[in-house]
């Protein structure tokens, strides 16, 4: 490489002395002279003018007439007119146009802002808004049309016993009041007996809420938008749960507290209706409460350990609807009930079978039930708080 | 605005485990724009998220626009515009409505926050595409909503992390220029991290370089190229006399053909390039202080630390490979930081 650079450089050598030597010899000039290059053009002739003022009347010629000057007046009157009456005119003209700036759409200017920053409960306003808003109208986190729907449905049918309740009071059917109206056993029933609104469609719409609640973030990279904001991660789960907590808590607590209120008025009942059966009431909002809580814990720490939403969705009903269907063919073969302690629902319906007091469908003690919620819902919640600290705001 | 130092460290470290992601860095930044450089692995994300008060430092102090990174991460993030690298925006939205959303996390009242959404995204030049849904858009028009929700409420300090990723000719145009001026038309000041020099260059007038958690250069950019200033000329008839009178006389030219660069020792090295031309009996035909751009300098630098690269691209777009020829603990200064 350096052997031939050196050749060029020799070559350029040999050129630069070979120029000298002519230069010498011929003592005229630099080759630059040698090869200068020809005299500059004359300037340009002027641009033939419609009126040539300078030249001489005879050279000019406009249209056959020798002599007559060119002024371009001919042709302005025979596309326009004649001139004539023209002072008299007037036209109306555009009084902007002349201010504007030809061709400019787009002005880039930036706006400063000074306004005042809410402090922090309105930011977790914000979040808690965002998730649940998003439910009823466009501009907040977008739910699938077909979670909308589902969870309207299942909002309705949590509300259908409070109609026949209704219906057997309008109707004067007393089999109907008898079967629907406020019992300790029709208030277990509407939160946690094993039939197909309870076993199935709270865990669906659970599972279709959870789903991309936290995974979404950590599949968009939504989490950085968060974190890079003054909001600290505990705000961050905390909103996040009690979002998804109040809209299972409209469908499930809010239907019971409907229930409840709807037996009192459809029936007519007083104040002794109201101290016998307030009890029992607030046992059963108690197992609702503690049943949101469970679902929504299980639920945000599976949602917070993927990055889709399928697999918490899936994992959910897995859970709750799995370990039931194993817990019950186990318990069948062996006839012991311990094996439902693996199962969160039937935990949820054992503990609420305690708190409301009906009848036991478990042959463990309650307690064991109890014992095994809260190790479940404190494996679920530091499962969550470990998975949302490790959301990044730089790159996952 | 150019005198008031907006981002302070002092021995500033974060070890994760026994890796230690920052070495004892200290910097002075001052408002306006700067450029973050370095390679993959050298720190910058951790500085970034040290800067933004995110994580717990191991030791050292740092104040960003004032606030102690230690205590005060909220109050730092209230002043701070953050502008991801990496997607960020939920695509099922609107962008007003992602831009709003992100003005209300920071703590705008919804309705300000909305007036504010509308004028940052025609600032950004999406006035059009407002209620387009963000699925929908290109890269282009991705980066700039991100700028929008990183600009929404007026921050003191932007925080841009790679701002033209993916970008076309004409939208990485649009959006350096609107970068620039955040800066000059708004005031604002902007921490700037790019794999690309001319992106640095046309929007910074201040460089930080880190390297292995280490600071390598920090400064203006003016000032850095500086430091190893080349004189270029132009010679006629007899290159190879000149480049040897040049060498005997003590300056170490570089050339290729008849064009030679010398490194500028002061005002007299114009003078003894002259009298060596006399010598040499050629002629100068050209003479001029040669304006190295930040890629000459970037690579001067890396050659310093024993790297051999040609581009920055070398460098920059994956984890570098030590030569082991020089001791890799230098540091340039290029005057105020």
């Amino acid at each position: 490489m350096d052997d031939d650079m050196s050749s060029i450089d020799d070559l350029f050598d040999e050129f630069d002395s070979e120029v000298q030597r002519k230069k010498e010899s011929s003592g005229s000039g630099t080759p630059a002279d040698a090869a200068a290059p020809p005299p500059p053009p004359a300037p340009e002739a002027e641009p033939a003018s419609e009126t040539a003022p300078d030249a001489p009347a005879t050279e000019t010629e406009y249209m056959g007439q020798a002599g007559l000057q060119v002024t371009g007046q001919a042709r302005l009157e025979a596309a326009f007119g004649s001139g004539e009456g023209d002072e008299s005119a007037s036209a109306q003209v555009a009084q902007v146009a002349s201010s504007a700036t030809g061709g400019t759409i787009f002005h880039q200017i930036y706006r400063p802002w000074r306004g005042e920053l809410n402090p922090r409960w309105m930011r977790n306003w914000a979040i808690l808004r965002h998730h649940i808003y998003g439910l009823f109208s466009k501009g907040h986190r977008p739910y699938p049309l077909m979670t909308k729907l589902v969870i309207f449905g299942v909002f309705i049918s949590s509300l259908a016993d409070l109609g026949f309740m209704a219906l057997g009071s309008i109707t004067g059917a007393e089999e109907i009041e008898r079967m629907f109206g406020i019992s300790r056993g029709n208030l277990y029933g509407h939160v946690l007996a094993f039939w197909f609104r309870n076993a199935c469609s709270y865990p669906i719409v659970t599972a279709l809420i959870i789903g991309g609640i936290i995974s979404e973030d950590r599949q968009h990279g939504t989490s950085a938008l968060y974190f890079s904001r003054p909001i600290n991660r505990r705000d961050y789960a905390m909103m996040k749960f009690l979002s998804v907590a109040i809209i299972l808590g409209v469908i499930i607590i809010f239907s019971l507290c409907m229930y409840y209120l709807g037996g009192i008025l459809v029936n007519g009942e007083g104040w002794s209706y109201l101290i016998d059966t307030s009890g029992m009431f607030l046992a059963a909002l108690a197992a609702a409460f503690l049943l949101v809580f469970t679902y929504t814990s299980i639920g945000l720490a599976l949602s917070s350990v993927s990055q889709g939403k399928f697999f918490p969705a899936v994992a959910f009903l897995g859970i709750i609807l799995g370990t039931k269907l194993v817990a019950f063919l186990i318990s069948t073969l062996f006839d012991r009930s311990a094996i439902y302690l693996i199962s969160p629902y039937d935990n949820l319906a054992h503990v609420g079978q305690w708190m409301i007091g009906v009848n036991y469908t478990y042959d463990h003690p309650a307690v064991w039930s109890l014992v095994m919620l809260l190790v479940m819902n404190a494996i679920s919640l530091y499962v969550l708080s470990a998975r949302v600290s490790s959301l990044e705001v730089t790159r996952e | 605005m150019g005198d008031e130092i907006i981002i302070e460290t002092d021995k500033l470290t974060k070890n994760y485990g026994p890796h230690v992601a920052l070495d004892a860095i200290s910097i002075s930044i001052k408002s306006g724009a700067t450029g973050l450089l370095g390679p993959n692995g050298a720190g910058k994300s951790t500085l970034i998220k040290t800067l933004l008060g995110l994580i717990q430092i191991t030791s050292g102090d740092g104040k960003v626009l004032g606030y102690d990174v230690r205590t005060q991460g909220d109050l730092i993030r209230q002043r701070i515009g953050y502008m991801p690298e990496y997607d960020c925006l939920t695509p099922g939205l609107e962008a007003i409505h992602q831009v709003r959303y992100c003005g209300e996390l920071i703590g705008m009242n919804p309705e300000v926050a909305m007036q504010r959404a509308h004028e940052v995204l025609e600032y950004v030049g999406l006035r059009d595409q407002r209620y387009r849904e963000i699925s929908t858009f290109s890269t282009g028009m991705m980066q700039a909503t991100k700028l929008a929700c990183g600009i929404v409420h007026d921050p003191e300090l932007v925080i841009c992390d790679e701002p033209t990723n993916g970008l076309d000719q004409s939208a990485r145009k649009f959006m350096l220029d609107t970068l620039f001026q955040v800066v000059k038309q708004g005031g604002r000041s902007i921490l700037m991290s790019s794999h690309l020099m001319d992106d640095v260059e046309r929007i910074c007038d201040r460089i930080l370089m880190i390297h292995e958690g280490r600071v390598i250069a920090q400064g203006r950019i003016d000032d850095l190229k500086a430091i190893d200033r080349e004189i270029e000329i132009s010679v006629w008839g007899g290159a190879s006399r000149m480049e040897q009178v040049l060498s005997d006389s003590g300056l170490k030219p570089r050339r290729s053909g008849r064009v030679m660069r010398v490194v500028r020792v002061d005002d007299s090295t114009y003078d003894l390039i002259l009298e060596c031309a006399v010598k040499a009996e050629v002629q100068v035909r050209k003479m001029e202080d040669y304006e190295p751009s930040l890629e000459d300098l970037f690579i001067v630098i890396m050659e310093r630390l024993g790297y051999g690269v040609k581009t920055s691209a070398d460098l920059l777009g994956q984890t570098p490979k030590g030569r082991d020829i020089a001791p890799a603990n230098r540091s340039l200064t290029g005057g105020e930081a």
